[in-house]
Protein backbone atom coordinates (compact mmCIF):
# COMPACT_ATOMS: atom_id res chain seq x y z
CA UNK A 1 0.00 0.00 0.00
CA UNK A 2 2.72 2.45 1.03
CA UNK A 3 4.41 1.77 -2.34
CA UNK A 4 1.04 2.36 -4.21
CA UNK A 5 0.90 5.28 -2.77
CA UNK A 6 4.39 6.36 -3.20
CA UNK A 7 3.90 5.15 -7.24
CA UNK A 8 0.94 7.75 -7.09
CA UNK A 9 2.43 10.86 -5.78
CA UNK A 10 5.23 10.35 -8.84
CA UNK A 11 2.66 9.90 -10.82
CA UNK A 12 1.82 13.31 -9.65
CA UNK A 13 5.33 15.16 -10.03
CA UNK A 14 7.28 14.29 -12.89
CA UNK A 15 11.28 13.69 -11.86
CA UNK A 16 13.61 15.11 -14.21
CA UNK A 17 17.15 13.71 -13.39
CA UNK A 18 19.95 12.47 -15.75
CA UNK A 19 20.40 9.61 -13.99
CA UNK A 20 17.58 7.90 -12.39
CA UNK A 21 16.31 4.62 -10.71
CA UNK A 22 13.01 3.63 -9.97
CA UNK A 23 11.41 0.59 -7.90
CA UNK A 24 9.73 -1.95 -10.17
CA UNK A 25 7.01 -4.16 -9.34
CA UNK A 26 5.30 -6.98 -10.97
CA UNK A 27 2.35 -5.76 -13.27
CA UNK A 28 4.17 -3.03 -13.96
CA UNK A 29 5.14 -1.97 -17.77
CA UNK A 30 7.71 -0.16 -19.32
CA UNK A 31 6.74 2.56 -21.55
CA UNK A 32 8.95 4.81 -23.25
CA UNK A 33 8.68 7.34 -25.33
CA UNK A 34 11.27 8.86 -27.28
CA UNK A 35 11.01 11.35 -30.21
CA UNK A 36 14.61 10.83 -31.56
CA UNK A 37 17.92 9.60 -30.69
CA UNK A 38 19.15 6.17 -29.27
CA UNK A 39 17.34 4.01 -26.18
CA UNK A 40 18.60 0.73 -25.43
CA UNK A 41 17.30 -1.49 -22.52
CA UNK A 42 18.95 -3.94 -20.60
CA UNK A 43 17.83 -6.63 -18.38
CA UNK A 44 19.16 -6.98 -14.85
CA UNK A 45 18.51 -8.57 -11.76
CA UNK A 46 17.26 -5.96 -9.46
CA UNK A 47 12.87 -4.84 -9.73
CA UNK A 48 13.92 -1.21 -10.24
CA UNK A 49 14.43 0.66 -13.86
CA UNK A 50 17.29 2.65 -14.17
CA UNK A 51 17.37 5.76 -16.55
CA UNK A 52 20.58 7.46 -17.45
CA UNK A 53 19.93 10.38 -20.05
CA UNK A 54 22.27 11.70 -21.85
CA UNK A 55 22.08 14.57 -24.99
CA UNK A 56 19.09 16.92 -24.65
CA UNK A 57 17.95 19.60 -22.59
CA UNK A 58 16.79 17.67 -19.45
CA UNK A 59 13.52 19.78 -19.20
CA UNK A 60 12.82 17.51 -22.40
CA UNK A 61 12.63 14.57 -20.49
CA UNK A 62 9.96 12.91 -18.23
CA UNK A 63 9.98 10.26 -16.18
CA UNK A 64 6.77 9.14 -13.90
CA UNK A 65 5.43 5.89 -12.25
CA UNK A 66 2.43 4.61 -11.70
CA UNK A 67 0.58 1.55 -10.24
CA UNK A 68 0.71 0.16 -13.86
CA UNK A 69 3.59 1.84 -15.80
CA UNK A 70 6.85 3.32 -15.43
CA UNK A 71 6.95 5.68 -18.30
CA UNK A 72 9.43 7.93 -19.90
CA UNK A 73 9.08 10.40 -22.49
CA UNK A 74 10.34 13.53 -24.61
CA UNK A 75 8.56 16.45 -25.21
CA UNK A 76 9.46 19.29 -26.74
CA UNK A 77 8.45 22.92 -25.68
CA UNK A 78 8.86 24.73 -29.23
CA UNK A 79 8.96 21.93 -31.90
CA UNK A 80 9.94 18.46 -32.02
CA UNK A 81 12.36 17.15 -28.89
CA UNK A 82 15.80 17.04 -29.44
CA UNK A 83 17.60 13.83 -29.52
CA UNK A 84 18.57 12.07 -26.38
CA UNK A 85 20.27 8.96 -25.61
CA UNK A 86 18.66 6.52 -22.75
CA UNK A 87 20.63 3.48 -21.39
CA UNK A 88 18.29 1.69 -19.49
CA UNK A 89 18.42 -0.86 -17.32
CA UNK A 90 15.23 -3.21 -16.30
CA UNK A 91 13.97 -6.27 -15.09
CA UNK A 92 13.85 -9.23 -17.02
CA UNK A 93 9.76 -9.85 -16.38
CA UNK A 94 8.94 -6.05 -17.21
CA UNK A 95 6.73 -5.27 -20.29
CA UNK A 96 8.26 -3.13 -22.46
CA UNK A 97 6.36 -0.86 -25.12
CA UNK A 98 8.51 1.67 -26.84
CA UNK A 99 7.74 4.55 -29.52
CA UNK A 100 9.44 6.85 -31.42
CA UNK A 101 10.44 8.99 -35.11
CA UNK A 102 13.36 8.93 -35.37
CA UNK A 103 14.69 6.59 -32.69
CA UNK A 104 16.84 3.48 -33.26
CA UNK A 105 15.67 0.87 -30.51
CA UNK A 106 17.71 -2.10 -29.08
CA UNK A 107 16.44 -4.10 -26.00
CA UNK A 108 18.43 -6.94 -24.61
CA UNK A 109 17.42 -10.09 -22.36
CA UNK A 110 14.06 -9.23 -21.64
CA UNK A 111 11.51 -11.89 -21.07
CA UNK A 112 8.37 -10.29 -21.14
CA UNK A 113 5.98 -8.72 -24.42
CA UNK A 114 7.78 -6.00 -26.17
CA UNK A 115 6.00 -3.53 -28.36
CA UNK A 116 8.07 -1.33 -30.54
CA UNK A 117 7.38 1.36 -33.33
CA UNK A 118 9.75 3.75 -34.69
CA UNK A 119 9.69 5.73 -38.01
CA UNK A 120 13.50 6.34 -39.05
CA UNK A 121 15.19 3.98 -36.61
CA UNK A 122 16.85 0.67 -36.44
CA UNK A 123 15.28 -1.92 -33.74
CA UNK A 124 17.21 -4.42 -32.41
CA UNK A 125 16.60 -7.06 -30.22
CA UNK A 126 17.56 -10.08 -28.28
CA UNK A 127 14.71 -11.49 -25.95
CA UNK A 128 10.86 -11.31 -25.68
CA UNK A 129 8.36 -13.40 -25.03
CA UNK A 130 4.83 -14.17 -25.62
CA UNK A 131 3.32 -10.96 -27.77
CA UNK A 132 6.83 -9.31 -29.36
CA UNK A 133 5.78 -6.87 -32.08
CA UNK A 134 8.53 -4.79 -33.86
CA UNK A 135 7.82 -2.16 -36.44
CA UNK A 136 10.21 -0.04 -38.26
CA UNK A 137 9.18 2.29 -42.01
CA UNK A 138 12.42 2.92 -42.82
CA UNK A 139 14.97 0.89 -40.48
CA UNK A 140 15.53 -2.92 -40.42
CA UNK A 141 14.10 -4.84 -37.92
CA UNK A 142 16.55 -7.55 -36.38
CA UNK A 143 14.94 -10.00 -33.86
CA UNK A 144 16.87 -12.99 -31.65
CA UNK A 145 16.43 -15.19 -28.62
CA UNK A 146 12.44 -14.47 -28.86
CA UNK A 147 9.83 -17.06 -28.30
CA UNK A 148 5.91 -16.58 -28.29
CA UNK A 149 3.84 -14.66 -30.99
CA UNK A 150 6.12 -12.78 -32.95
CA UNK A 151 4.85 -9.61 -35.33
CA UNK A 152 8.09 -8.16 -37.59
CA UNK A 153 7.63 -5.76 -39.93
CA UNK A 154 9.51 -2.89 -42.24
CA UNK A 155 8.46 -0.81 -44.73
CA UNK A 156 11.87 -0.18 -46.88
CA UNK A 157 14.85 -2.57 -44.99
CA UNK A 158 15.59 -6.18 -44.27
CA UNK A 159 13.88 -8.09 -41.07
CA UNK A 160 15.46 -10.66 -39.38
CA UNK A 161 14.75 -13.39 -37.12
CA UNK A 162 16.99 -15.91 -35.86
CA UNK A 163 17.37 -18.63 -32.90
CA UNK A 164 13.54 -17.91 -31.83
CA UNK A 165 10.24 -19.91 -31.64
CA UNK A 166 6.93 -19.49 -31.88
CA UNK A 167 4.81 -18.27 -34.51
CA UNK A 168 6.36 -16.00 -36.89
CA UNK A 169 4.64 -12.81 -38.88
CA UNK A 170 6.81 -11.25 -41.07
CA UNK A 171 6.47 -8.60 -43.49
CA UNK A 172 8.40 -5.99 -45.56
CA UNK A 173 7.98 -4.38 -48.83
CA UNK A 174 11.12 -3.42 -50.03
CA UNK A 175 14.21 -5.77 -48.28
CA UNK A 176 14.75 -9.54 -47.79
CA UNK A 177 13.12 -11.52 -44.99
CA UNK A 178 15.61 -13.77 -43.30
CA UNK A 179 14.35 -16.54 -40.71
CA UNK A 180 17.16 -18.42 -39.03
CA UNK A 181 16.75 -21.16 -36.88
CA UNK A 182 13.86 -20.64 -35.84
CA UNK A 183 11.45 -23.44 -34.63
CA UNK A 184 7.80 -22.00 -35.42
CA UNK A 185 4.43 -23.94 -36.09
CA UNK A 186 3.57 -21.13 -37.70
CA UNK A 187 5.14 -18.92 -40.27
CA UNK A 188 4.02 -16.47 -42.84
CA UNK A 189 6.64 -14.30 -44.26
CA UNK A 190 5.89 -11.62 -47.33
CA UNK A 191 7.74 -9.35 -49.14
CA UNK A 192 7.41 -7.49 -52.63
CA UNK A 193 10.73 -6.59 -53.78
CA UNK A 194 13.01 -8.81 -51.68
CA UNK A 195 14.46 -12.42 -51.28
CA UNK A 196 12.76 -14.64 -48.51
CA UNK A 197 15.01 -17.62 -46.59
CA UNK A 198 13.52 -20.02 -43.74
CA UNK A 199 15.81 -22.38 -42.34
CA UNK A 200 14.85 -24.45 -39.29
CA UNK A 201 11.92 -27.30 -38.56
CA UNK A 202 9.32 -27.58 -40.30
CA UNK A 203 7.20 -29.17 -37.51
CA UNK A 204 4.53 -32.08 -37.73
CA UNK A 205 1.02 -29.80 -38.16
CA UNK A 206 2.78 -26.48 -39.06
CA UNK A 207 1.88 -24.32 -41.21
CA UNK A 208 4.67 -22.02 -43.79
CA UNK A 209 3.57 -19.36 -46.14
CA UNK A 210 6.49 -17.71 -47.99
CA UNK A 211 5.66 -15.35 -50.55
CA UNK A 212 7.84 -12.88 -52.59
CA UNK A 213 7.32 -11.16 -55.66
CA UNK A 214 10.61 -9.79 -57.07
CA UNK A 215 12.80 -12.29 -55.10
CA UNK A 216 14.14 -15.20 -54.89
CA UNK A 217 12.72 -17.72 -51.88
CA UNK A 218 15.30 -20.27 -50.16
CA UNK A 219 13.74 -23.04 -48.14
CA UNK A 220 15.87 -24.98 -45.78
CA UNK A 221 14.70 -28.70 -45.69
CA UNK A 222 15.65 -30.90 -42.84
CA UNK A 223 16.43 -34.39 -43.52
CA UNK A 224 12.87 -36.18 -42.40
CA UNK A 225 11.15 -33.46 -43.31
CA UNK A 226 7.33 -34.46 -43.59
CA UNK A 227 5.47 -31.91 -45.42
CA UNK A 228 2.69 -31.23 -48.40
CA UNK A 229 4.76 -28.55 -50.48
CA UNK A 230 2.90 -26.36 -52.72
CA UNK A 231 4.95 -24.09 -55.24
CA UNK A 232 3.53 -21.24 -57.10
CA UNK A 233 5.51 -19.17 -59.95
CA UNK A 234 4.41 -17.56 -62.56
CA UNK A 235 8.01 -16.53 -64.36
CA UNK A 236 10.30 -17.72 -61.53
CA UNK A 237 12.16 -21.19 -61.56
CA UNK A 238 12.01 -23.65 -59.19
CA UNK A 239 14.92 -25.92 -57.70
CA UNK A 240 15.78 -28.49 -55.38
CA UNK A 241 18.87 -29.58 -53.98
CA UNK A 242 17.42 -32.88 -53.51
CA UNK A 243 14.50 -35.02 -55.78
CA UNK A 244 11.42 -34.05 -55.35
CA UNK A 245 8.40 -36.28 -56.45
CA UNK A 246 6.16 -33.83 -58.12
CA UNK A 247 2.93 -34.62 -59.02
CA UNK A 248 2.41 -32.86 -62.05
CA UNK A 249 2.68 -29.42 -63.41
CA UNK A 250 -0.34 -26.84 -64.16
CA UNK A 251 -0.23 -23.42 -66.24
CA UNK A 252 1.34 -20.59 -64.67
CA UNK A 253 3.66 -22.99 -63.06
CA UNK A 254 2.71 -24.40 -60.34
CA UNK A 255 3.77 -27.78 -58.44
CA UNK A 256 2.63 -29.85 -55.63
CA UNK A 257 4.95 -32.66 -53.69
CA UNK A 258 4.85 -34.07 -50.88
CA UNK A 259 8.35 -35.12 -48.49
CA UNK A 260 7.53 -38.04 -45.87
CA UNK A 261 3.86 -38.23 -44.55
CA UNK A 262 2.80 -34.35 -45.63
CA UNK A 263 2.04 -33.74 -42.06
CA UNK A 264 2.81 -29.86 -42.71
CA UNK A 265 1.50 -27.33 -45.24
CA UNK A 266 4.51 -25.07 -46.86
CA UNK A 267 3.47 -22.54 -49.86
CA UNK A 268 6.01 -21.16 -51.34
CA UNK A 269 5.20 -18.40 -53.90
CA UNK A 270 7.47 -16.32 -56.05
CA UNK A 271 5.93 -14.60 -58.80
CA UNK A 272 9.28 -13.82 -60.49
CA UNK A 273 12.21 -15.36 -58.83
CA UNK A 274 13.63 -18.68 -58.61
CA UNK A 275 11.96 -21.38 -55.43
CA UNK A 276 14.78 -23.13 -54.21
CA UNK A 277 14.81 -26.25 -51.69
CA UNK A 278 18.34 -26.76 -50.11
CA UNK A 279 19.55 -29.12 -47.45
CA UNK A 280 21.10 -27.91 -43.90
CA UNK A 281 24.68 -26.94 -44.55
CA UNK A 282 25.02 -26.55 -47.83
CA UNK A 283 26.47 -24.45 -49.94
CA UNK A 284 22.92 -22.48 -50.53
CA UNK A 285 21.70 -22.88 -47.25
CA UNK A 286 21.33 -19.42 -46.28
CA UNK A 287 22.29 -20.29 -42.38
CA UNK A 288 25.63 -21.35 -43.74
CA UNK A 289 26.02 -18.32 -45.97
CA UNK A 290 25.21 -15.45 -43.74
CA UNK A 291 27.56 -17.12 -41.19
CA UNK A 292 30.15 -17.05 -43.52
CA UNK A 293 29.47 -13.05 -44.52
CA UNK A 294 29.91 -12.58 -40.93
CA UNK A 295 32.86 -14.13 -40.60
CA UNK A 296 34.05 -12.12 -43.79
CA UNK A 297 32.85 -9.03 -42.54
CA UNK A 298 34.77 -9.27 -38.81
CA UNK A 299 38.08 -10.06 -40.16
CA UNK A 300 37.58 -7.37 -42.60
CA UNK B 1 -12.08 -28.32 -72.73
CA UNK B 2 -14.60 -30.11 -70.49
CA UNK B 3 -14.26 -29.08 -67.00
CA UNK B 4 -13.01 -31.32 -63.94
CA UNK B 5 -15.94 -32.78 -62.81
CA UNK B 6 -14.63 -32.66 -59.00
CA UNK B 7 -13.60 -28.77 -59.16
CA UNK B 8 -16.77 -27.41 -57.97
CA UNK B 9 -17.00 -29.98 -55.18
CA UNK B 10 -13.55 -29.02 -53.56
CA UNK B 11 -15.18 -26.18 -51.59
CA UNK B 12 -18.14 -28.86 -50.25
CA UNK B 13 -14.80 -30.78 -49.26
CA UNK B 14 -13.07 -28.43 -47.47
CA UNK B 15 -16.00 -27.66 -45.79
CA UNK B 16 -16.60 -31.23 -44.73
CA UNK B 17 -19.87 -31.61 -46.32
CA UNK B 18 -19.48 -34.60 -48.96
CA UNK B 19 -20.73 -37.68 -48.00
CA UNK B 20 -18.06 -39.93 -46.87
CA UNK B 21 -17.64 -42.32 -50.33
CA UNK B 22 -17.73 -39.08 -52.22
CA UNK B 23 -14.75 -37.70 -49.73
CA UNK B 24 -13.19 -40.90 -50.48
CA UNK B 25 -13.62 -41.16 -54.09
CA UNK B 26 -12.42 -37.38 -54.10
CA UNK B 27 -9.31 -38.00 -51.81
CA UNK B 28 -8.15 -40.66 -54.25
CA UNK B 29 -9.01 -38.52 -57.30
CA UNK B 30 -6.62 -35.78 -55.53
CA UNK B 31 -3.76 -38.16 -55.42
CA UNK B 32 -3.99 -38.22 -59.01
CA UNK B 33 -4.44 -34.75 -59.99
CA UNK B 34 -1.98 -32.44 -59.47
CA UNK B 35 -4.57 -29.22 -60.64
CA UNK B 36 -7.43 -29.75 -58.22
CA UNK B 37 -4.48 -30.42 -55.33
CA UNK B 38 -2.87 -27.18 -55.95
CA UNK B 39 -6.40 -25.87 -55.97
CA UNK B 40 -7.34 -27.61 -52.48
CA UNK B 41 -3.98 -26.21 -51.12
CA UNK B 42 -4.47 -22.75 -52.67
CA UNK B 43 -8.28 -22.67 -51.07
CA UNK B 44 -6.91 -24.07 -47.68
CA UNK B 45 -4.38 -20.73 -48.17
CA UNK B 46 -7.47 -18.09 -48.51
CA UNK B 47 -9.51 -19.58 -46.11
CA UNK B 48 -7.31 -19.75 -43.43
CA UNK B 49 -6.71 -16.28 -44.38
CA UNK B 50 -9.91 -15.30 -43.99
CA UNK B 51 -9.97 -17.07 -40.45
CA UNK B 52 -7.35 -15.15 -39.19
CA UNK B 53 -8.23 -11.74 -40.21
CA UNK B 54 -8.81 -9.93 -36.87
CA UNK B 55 -12.05 -8.50 -35.64
CA UNK B 56 -11.21 -6.11 -33.12
CA UNK B 57 -13.32 -5.82 -30.02
CA UNK B 58 -14.73 -1.90 -29.76
CA UNK B 59 -11.91 0.43 -27.45
CA UNK B 60 -14.84 2.16 -25.40
CA UNK B 61 -17.73 -0.04 -24.14
CA UNK B 62 -20.34 1.61 -24.41
CA UNK B 63 -23.63 0.08 -23.14
CA UNK B 64 -22.84 1.95 -19.86
CA UNK B 65 -23.74 5.38 -20.90
CA UNK B 66 -26.56 4.47 -23.57
CA UNK B 67 -27.93 2.06 -20.42
CA UNK B 68 -27.92 5.01 -18.18
CA UNK B 69 -29.79 7.40 -20.96
CA UNK B 70 -32.55 4.70 -21.16
CA UNK B 71 -32.81 3.87 -17.45
CA UNK B 72 -31.70 -0.02 -18.34
CA UNK B 73 -30.01 -1.89 -15.72
CA UNK B 74 -26.87 -3.85 -15.96
CA UNK B 75 -27.95 -7.43 -17.09
CA UNK B 76 -28.45 -10.48 -15.78
CA UNK B 77 -25.84 -13.13 -16.58
CA UNK B 78 -28.16 -15.45 -18.10
CA UNK B 79 -29.42 -12.41 -20.21
CA UNK B 80 -26.27 -12.02 -21.75
CA UNK B 81 -25.12 -13.43 -25.31
CA UNK B 82 -21.72 -14.37 -25.47
CA UNK B 83 -20.73 -13.36 -28.71
CA UNK B 84 -17.42 -14.65 -29.02
CA UNK B 85 -18.30 -17.88 -28.15
CA UNK B 86 -21.36 -17.41 -30.87
CA UNK B 87 -18.18 -16.12 -33.07
CA UNK B 88 -16.12 -19.33 -32.54
CA UNK B 89 -18.87 -21.07 -34.21
CA UNK B 90 -17.92 -22.87 -36.78
CA UNK B 91 -18.20 -21.28 -40.17
CA UNK B 92 -19.22 -22.26 -43.51
CA UNK B 93 -17.12 -21.62 -46.12
CA UNK B 94 -18.88 -22.47 -49.47
CA UNK B 95 -17.60 -20.28 -51.99
CA UNK B 96 -17.03 -20.35 -55.91
CA UNK B 97 -13.11 -20.17 -57.19
CA UNK B 98 -14.11 -16.46 -58.33
CA UNK B 99 -16.04 -16.10 -55.10
CA UNK B 100 -13.34 -16.55 -53.14
CA UNK B 101 -11.18 -14.29 -55.06
CA UNK B 102 -13.39 -11.65 -54.47
CA UNK B 103 -14.35 -12.18 -51.34
CA UNK B 104 -10.61 -12.43 -50.22
CA UNK B 105 -10.19 -8.63 -51.05
CA UNK B 106 -13.65 -7.94 -49.54
CA UNK B 107 -12.43 -9.24 -46.31
CA UNK B 108 -9.15 -7.87 -46.93
CA UNK B 109 -11.02 -3.94 -48.04
CA UNK B 110 -13.16 -4.64 -45.08
CA UNK B 111 -10.81 -5.65 -42.05
CA UNK B 112 -7.56 -2.81 -43.20
CA UNK B 113 -10.75 -0.55 -43.99
CA UNK B 114 -12.44 -1.05 -40.22
CA UNK B 115 -8.84 -0.87 -38.64
CA UNK B 116 -8.16 2.31 -40.10
CA UNK B 117 -11.84 4.12 -39.40
CA UNK B 118 -11.49 3.25 -35.76
CA UNK B 119 -8.57 5.63 -35.49
CA UNK B 120 -9.37 9.33 -34.26
CA UNK B 121 -7.26 11.01 -36.77
CA UNK B 122 -8.37 8.86 -39.80
CA UNK B 123 -11.98 9.19 -38.96
CA UNK B 124 -11.00 13.62 -38.52
CA UNK B 125 -10.01 13.28 -42.08
CA UNK B 126 -12.64 12.04 -43.64
CA UNK B 127 -15.11 13.52 -42.26
CA UNK B 128 -13.47 16.61 -43.63
CA UNK B 129 -12.08 15.86 -47.15
CA UNK B 130 -14.43 15.97 -50.26
CA UNK B 131 -15.89 12.25 -51.31
CA UNK B 132 -13.72 12.20 -54.91
CA UNK B 133 -15.91 11.87 -57.83
CA UNK B 134 -13.73 8.73 -59.38
CA UNK B 135 -10.71 6.91 -57.68
CA UNK B 136 -7.59 8.16 -57.99
CA UNK B 137 -5.40 6.90 -61.50
CA UNK B 138 -3.09 4.88 -59.27
CA UNK B 139 -5.62 2.16 -58.12
CA UNK B 140 -5.29 -0.51 -60.33
CA UNK B 141 -7.89 -2.16 -62.10
CA UNK B 142 -9.31 -5.48 -60.60
CA UNK B 143 -9.43 -9.13 -61.24
CA UNK B 144 -11.58 -9.86 -63.89
CA UNK B 145 -12.37 -12.72 -61.04
CA UNK B 146 -13.17 -9.88 -58.39
CA UNK B 147 -16.85 -8.78 -57.72
CA UNK B 148 -17.41 -5.02 -58.64
CA UNK B 149 -18.68 -4.30 -55.35
CA UNK B 150 -15.52 -5.89 -53.78
CA UNK B 151 -13.26 -3.62 -56.21
CA UNK B 152 -15.37 -0.66 -55.53
CA UNK B 153 -14.85 -0.97 -51.72
CA UNK B 154 -11.08 -1.77 -52.24
CA UNK B 155 -10.80 1.66 -54.56
CA UNK B 156 -12.32 3.57 -52.15
CA UNK B 157 -10.62 2.33 -49.43
CA UNK B 158 -7.60 3.10 -51.40
CA UNK B 159 -9.11 6.82 -52.35
CA UNK B 160 -9.32 7.54 -48.58
CA UNK B 161 -5.94 6.87 -47.36
CA UNK B 162 -4.30 8.24 -50.09
CA UNK B 163 -6.13 11.14 -48.93
CA UNK B 164 -5.33 11.26 -45.98
CA UNK B 165 -1.69 10.87 -46.78
CA UNK B 166 -2.17 13.71 -49.42
CA UNK B 167 -3.25 16.39 -46.93
CA UNK B 168 -0.67 15.03 -43.86
CA UNK B 169 2.14 14.78 -46.10
CA UNK B 170 3.72 18.58 -45.21
CA UNK B 171 3.17 16.91 -41.42
CA UNK B 172 6.09 14.42 -42.07
CA UNK B 173 8.97 14.35 -42.74
CA UNK B 174 10.53 14.51 -46.30
CA UNK B 175 12.67 11.72 -46.28
CA UNK B 176 9.39 9.64 -45.00
CA UNK B 177 7.25 10.58 -47.70
CA UNK B 178 9.37 10.14 -50.07
CA UNK B 179 10.54 6.10 -48.72
CA UNK B 180 6.48 5.83 -48.76
CA UNK B 181 5.89 6.81 -52.18
CA UNK B 182 8.48 5.03 -53.32
CA UNK B 183 7.33 1.94 -51.84
CA UNK B 184 3.66 2.08 -52.87
CA UNK B 185 5.20 2.68 -56.48
CA UNK B 186 6.84 -0.82 -56.03
CA UNK B 187 3.60 -2.16 -55.05
CA UNK B 188 1.79 -0.41 -57.43
CA UNK B 189 4.41 -2.29 -60.12
CA UNK B 190 3.68 -5.28 -58.61
CA UNK B 191 -0.11 -5.43 -59.06
CA UNK B 192 -0.07 -4.48 -62.64
CA UNK B 193 1.93 -6.98 -63.53
CA UNK B 194 0.23 -9.74 -61.45
CA UNK B 195 -3.03 -8.16 -63.32
CA UNK B 196 -1.23 -8.57 -66.82
CA UNK B 197 -0.41 -12.28 -65.51
CA UNK B 198 -3.90 -12.61 -64.83
CA UNK B 199 -5.43 -11.22 -67.82
CA UNK B 200 -3.86 -13.91 -69.84
CA UNK B 201 -4.50 -16.39 -67.24
CA UNK B 202 -7.62 -15.38 -65.67
CA UNK B 203 -8.73 -18.90 -63.38
CA UNK B 204 -5.22 -19.20 -62.55
CA UNK B 205 -5.80 -19.45 -58.81
CA UNK B 206 -2.09 -18.62 -57.93
CA UNK B 207 -2.07 -14.53 -59.39
CA UNK B 208 -5.59 -14.57 -58.12
CA UNK B 209 -4.74 -14.35 -54.76
CA UNK B 210 -1.38 -13.09 -55.39
CA UNK B 211 -3.04 -9.90 -56.89
CA UNK B 212 -5.42 -10.24 -53.96
CA UNK B 213 -2.34 -9.95 -51.34
CA UNK B 214 -0.65 -7.37 -52.87
CA UNK B 215 -3.62 -5.36 -53.15
CA UNK B 216 -3.60 -5.80 -49.64
CA UNK B 217 -0.40 -4.53 -49.21
CA UNK B 218 -0.81 -1.44 -50.33
CA UNK B 219 -4.02 -1.06 -48.10
CA UNK B 220 -1.90 -1.97 -45.22
CA UNK B 221 0.82 0.34 -45.93
CA UNK B 222 -1.81 3.06 -46.80
CA UNK B 223 -3.30 2.53 -43.62
CA UNK B 224 0.59 2.57 -41.65
CA UNK B 225 1.51 5.73 -43.86
CA UNK B 226 -1.86 7.42 -42.72
CA UNK B 227 -1.15 6.32 -38.99
CA UNK B 228 1.58 7.96 -39.02
CA UNK B 229 0.25 11.78 -39.93
CA UNK B 230 -0.41 13.70 -36.62
CA UNK B 231 -3.38 15.32 -35.35
CA UNK B 232 -3.27 18.71 -35.52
Amino acid sequence: MLFALLTGTLALSPIVQADTTLNAVRGQRLDVNAYAGEVTVHAWNRNAVRIVASGADQDQLEISSSATAISIRTHGRHGPPDEITLQISAPAWIAISMGGVNTNAKIEGIRAPISVETVEGEVDVTGGESLISLRSVQGSVRLRGAKGRINVNSVNEDVEVANSSGDIAAQTVNGEILLQGVNASSVDANTVNGDISYSGPIRSGGRYALSTHNGDLTLTVPEGTSAGVTVSTFSGDFESEFPVPLRGTRKGKGFNFTLGSGSAQVTLESFQGTIQLVRPGSEEDPARRKREHDRDHDED
Amino acid sequence: MTQDPWTNRLSEYLDGELPEWERHALESHLESCAECSLVVSDLRRVVRRARTLKNPPPVTDLWPGIAARIGAGIPKAQDVVDLDAQRRVRRQWAFSLPQLAAAGIALMTVSGGAVWFMSGAARQSVVSAPVPSSPPESTPAVSVAMKPNASQSYAAAVADLERVLADGRGKLDTTTVRIIEQNLAAIDRAIAEAQRALDADSANLYLNTHLAETMRRKLDLLRQAAALVPVS
